[in-house]
């Protein structure tokens, strides 16, 4: 007996007890889509509270702020960035030098204040840095700008009144720089304070590349990446170290600072981080990783939804009983069926597929049907709940907030808990209609 | 090709079917040949139905054994005994035992299912069968849209589609008037003439028997008597 005939056997039996079949169908599907449903939201919030952790941060960086010592902590120097490069899994040290002070840049007519920086390019390549045009400085008064560069610098003649931002918050094309900054001079003025006298520099730069922007749109960088040979045409100007600017309320501002100001460590994969941070925890630097966050955040997020899908199992649990039921009717209303087909000569092994393929077939109904319900149950959520919750609490869900997912894996441990409940709860039915007698069915008949 | 060796039989009576033993069949012995026809005859309650079923493998006997076609089925499981019934023997029951939701075409198609044949070649015996039986056009007939001897020509197409070397009837014409009774005779004899097809047949009715070469009587589940036609 091959499987399309024991397919037309289920079919005909199914439509002998149609509205049963239904209500069976029925009561799988709505534990099927309890179970997705209640278990979406565990990933939802887990997915969630993984992109706020990580924000732009790429999974593999680690921020080192450096090391530990006898009264403190030290920055980060060059001594430290060598050994650091040197350790298994790293791929690249990225690392920052910050000029305290922010100077003035004016190109053509247009100007604006901004951060100024100081880093090492070939360890930012490697850590994922790419230029969205032009190229790398090759030069000493050569610069890169950052990609928001151009929205910070403004018309030198901008009538007060001016409304340099639209309603939302974009610069106004009117006032803005309209030509490509690849290749233009810049002015970098900086100044100091000199016997209570304000003192100007100017430094004339190329900018010869622009930054790509971040992945994630609303990090702004308009930063401006500058050599250290301008650094120290700066520094000997301020007679400070980083370009401080001296004041009588900051008077300690002038003061040495060694060492890198932004530090980050890349692995060269997720499966290192773990091992690195030890190393590096263990070597006294002082060091964060959002991944090392994360590990405990999924491990609390692992018992929670598993959890959760044990609660949503209950509910498939209690619908095999209707399975159970159903099947258990089908096997009772058909026995003398069965009696007759056992004396013709049919195998119990055959009669006992036939009806494991109905109860499998009412799980698999159930369950496709469950996730489809379950995939708009998790739609509407997502969209329905901010609302309930902004309208109720006057609170705004910040953007991106995703209360219910469905990956996947969740559907599969989902069917497959189905089949397994569904299979199970058909196996006793399935026994007992191979257990009939052939002469007691065949005799009720009568 | 059928052969009963000093098969006994007790029924188990009473909760927990240990109060009392009832003796149906004693010390039954007989052995019947290719192409015969056996009536096994006696009166109600003698145990005819009980040797049959004995020997179809629904029950085991208490002691003794049966032999198909030269094998011992006695202790047979009842997969394996399914497996040999679909091959070897066919059934003609009293009550017809057609399975109601199918229509007749479907009822005579089902030993072909079981047995895992291929569609085509399904339809073609099935209707070659509905045909020699005479019912070309009840296919789509449902057994209660059927008269008696119609059903029984069904339930006999139903056994004669798998082509199965031996029959066994319990009273095959127990439930048909004479009439009809007459028609489901000459057809067994006409099976049994052109196709060689071996009978054991179960009936209370001596103008019935008459068709047998083969006689056996039982009394209180003992053969009192044993007679080859000429
Ligand atoms: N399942 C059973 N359990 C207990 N006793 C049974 C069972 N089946 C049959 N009997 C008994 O066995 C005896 C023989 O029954 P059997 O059905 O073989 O008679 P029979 O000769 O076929 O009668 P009939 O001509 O009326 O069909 C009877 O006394 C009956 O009560
Ligand atoms: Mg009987």
């Amino acid at each position: 007996m091959n499987f399309k005939d024991q397919w037309r056997f289920v079919r005909s039996n199914m439509k002998r007890s149609k509205s049963r079949i239904f209500m069976t169908v029925l009561a799988t599907a709505m534990g099927v889509t309890f179970l997705i449903v209640l278990a979406s939201v565990g990933f939802g919030l887990h997915s969630t509270l993984i992109a706020d952790i990580l924000q732009d941060r790429s999974v593999t960086q680690m921020q080192i702020s450096g090391i530990e010592n006898d009264d403190g902590y030290a920055p980060i120097t060059d001594e430290e960035i060598a050994e650091l490069e040197k350790i298994d899994g790293m791929n690249a040290v990225t690392r920052q030098q910050r000029l305290r002070q922010t100077p003035r840049f004016s190109i053509d007519d247009y100007n604006g204040s901004t951060e100024t920086v100081v880093t090492h390019f070939p360890s930012e390549l490697k850590a994922g840095m790419e230029l969205a045009e032009g190229d790398l400085p090759e030069k000493s008064y050569e610069v890169v700008v950052g990609p928001h560069f151009i929205e910070n610098i403004f018309p030198k003649d901008l009538p007060a009144d001016a409304e340099i931002y639209d309603k939302e918050g974009m610069l106004n094309e009117d006032y803005k720089y309209d030509e490509s900054l690849v290749g233009k001079e810049i002015e970098m003025v900086v100044e100091q304070n000199v016997d209570n006298e304000i003192k100007e520099h100017t430094i004339t730069l190329t900018i010869t590349g622009i930054v790509e922007p971040p992945a994630k749109n609303w990090l702004q960088d308009q930063q401006v990446y500058i050599s250290e040979e301008v650094l120290a045409d700066v520094e000997a100007f301020t007679e400070t170290s980083r370009g401080a600017v001296i004041s009588e309320d900051q008077p300690t501002s002038g003061e040495e600072v060694e060492g890198y100001d932004n530090v980050y460590g890349y692995a060269d994969s997720l499966e290192e981080i773990q091992a690195i941070m030890d190393d590096l925890t263990e070597k006294d630097y002082m060091v964060y990783s959002a991944a090392s966050e994360l590990e405990s955040l999924n491990s609390v997020f692992t018992i929670a939804k598993a959890g959760l899908i044990f609660i949503g199992t209950i509910a498939i649990l209690i619908a095999s009983i209707g399975i159970f039921n159903t099947m258990t009717m089908a096997v009772t209303e058909r026995s003398s069926d069965i009696g007759i087909m056992k004396a013709i000569g049919a195998h119990p092994k055959k009669i006992k597929q036939i009806f494991l393929l109905e109860s499998s077939y009412i799980g698999l109904l159930g369950a496709v049907i469950g996730t489809v319900v379950a995939f708009v149950i998790s739609i509407l959520l997502n969209i329905g709940l901010p609302r309930i919750i902004e309208s109720a609490f006057g609170q705004e869900l910040p953007e991106g907030f995703q209360f219910s997912s469905i990956p996947p894996s969740l559907i599969l441990i989902s069917v497959v808990i189905c089949l397994i409940v569904t299979i199970i709860s058909g196996l006793k039915p399935a026994k007992r209609a191979t257990e009939i007698d052939v002469l007691k069915a065949m005799r009720r008949e009568m | 090709m059928i052969e009963a060796k000093d098969i006994n039989h007790t029924f188990l009576l009473g909760k927990k079917q240990n109060e009392t033993a009832l003796q149906v069949l004693t010390n039954i012995s007989f052995s019947v040949a290719k192409g015969d026809i056996l009536a096994i005859t006696g009166k109600s309650g003698s145990g005819k139905s009980a040797l049959l079923n004995i020997i179809a493998g629904f029950m085991k006997p208490t002691s003794g054994s049966v032999w198909v076609k030269e094998k011992n089925v006695t202790n047979f499981s009842e997969g394996e005994f399914a497996d040999f019934r679909l091959d070897n023997i066919g059934f003609i029951f009293q009550n017809f035992q057609l399975i109601p939701s199918m229509t007749a075409y479907e009822n005579i198609e089902l030993p072909l299912v079981l047995k895992g044949l291929p569609e085509k070649e399904r339809k073609e015996r099935t209707e070659q069968t509905l045909e020699k039986v005479g019912l070309s056009n009840y296919h789509q007939h449902y057994p209660s849209e059927l008269s008696g001897g119609q059903q029984q020509r069904v339930s006999i197409a139903r056994t004669l589609v798998i082509e199965p070397p031996i029959i066994l009837a319990d009273e095959p014409t127990g439930s048909l008037d004479s009439e009809t009774e007459q028609e489901v005779l000459d057809l067994i004899t006409g099976l049994n003439k052109d196709l060689g097809i071996t009978f054991l047949m179960i009936t209370h009715d001596e103008e019935v028997a008459r068709i047998a070469s083969k006689k056996i009587h039982i009394h209180d589940g003992e053969i009192v008597k044993e007679e080859v036609s000429a």
